[in-house]
């Protein structure tokens, strides 16, 4: 335990604990479920389609799609280190790494809108092919994810700032954070399904 | 080393994670050997993000192996649809 505690990972979740409430779980596991019948809808459609799903990505900006994946990444990071932030009680460096992870939601929110602009000037809308069907209706899905998930970003900052959360008792940025997390693994999943295997 | 010292150092391993499945997306036609590398990438950094960035490593049992197979039956997936799409195909068929 010393030893655990000189390295700093004393303010980590007790084993068996569960990190945020029971509540958030139960979001992020309906959450989840959701985006795994997405999966299987792409999984599905693909195997009975080969040959869209082939040429599919080709037509897509592969830049856009990894720029966007960095960004969701470094997102998560900023979330990360602004919960340690608020376990060493710097309220105000919390407040900054939100800051910078809601940044990044509102930059991947505009790079997803000039994509789907260039789409279009490209002809691609969702009744191109089933490919793009698919496509549209997972990355819109979670385009709506990041956008609330950035106002909720901001509501976490509003009661770090306001004084709300404090060193011993801030499970509403642990369960913001959480959620925060599990759009960062849908896009993980989704950017290599859509955007890079054929 | 620190948990902010290893938390930095993951970031960058996703980040070169993320790197280097784009440029293997970019560089190879669509091959065996690259979807094994796609399916391994998103296992491992589906593992770093539920381990340290949710904290599940050293929390909840329970949920922590539901959200690793997660990450274990996606990569399968892609491998399987990759592999024998014909049959999965068929037993999709209504």
């Amino acid at each position: 335990m010393t030893a655990i505690v000189r390295q700093g990972f004393h303010f980590l979740p007790k084993a068996r604990d569960i990190p945020g409430s029971f509540a958030i779980w139960a979001a992020i596991l309906a959450e989840m479920t959701e985006f795994a019948v997405m999966f299987i809808v792409y999984f599905a459609a693909k195997v009975h389609n080969p040959e869209l799903f082939y040429d599919g990505p080709t037509r897509l900006s592969t830049s856009a799609g990894t720029a966007n994946t960095l960004i969701m990444l470094t997102s998560s990071f900023f979330v990360v280190r602004a919960v340690m932030a608020m376990r060493e009680n710097q309220l105000k460096k919390c407040s900054q790494w939100l800051w910078g992870a809601v940044f990044c939601g509102v930059l991947y929110l505009v790079i997803k809108y000039f994509e789907y602009q260039w789409n279009t000037a490209q002809g691609l809308n969702t009744e191109t092919n089933i490919f793009y069907g698919v496509y549209y209706y997972v990355t819109f899905n979670h385009f709506l994810h990041v956008g609330w998930g950035s106002v909720a970003i901001v509501w976490v900052i509003y009661r770090v700032n306001t004084g709300i959360y404090t060193k011993d008792d801030h499970e509403g940025l642990i369960n913001i954070a959480l959620y925060w997390h599990m759009i960062d693994l849908a896009w993980i999943t989704i950017f290599p399904l859509l955007y890079v295997i054929r | 080393m620190t948990h902010i010292k290893i938390i930095n150092y993951l970031w960058l391993l996703l980040i070169a994670l993320t790197l280097f499945s784009a440029y293997m997306a970019e560089q190879s036609e669509s091959g065996l050997n690259s979807i094994v590398i796609m399916a391994l990438v998103l296992a491992i950094k589906g593992r770093i993000i539920v381990d340290h960035f949710m904290e599940l490593k050293r929390s909840h049992k329970f949920l922590r192996t539901l959200m690793h197979v997660y990450f274990y039956v996606i990569p399968a997936l892609i491998l399987v649809v990759y592999l024998f799409p014909t049959h999965i195909a068929k037993w999709t068929t209504l």
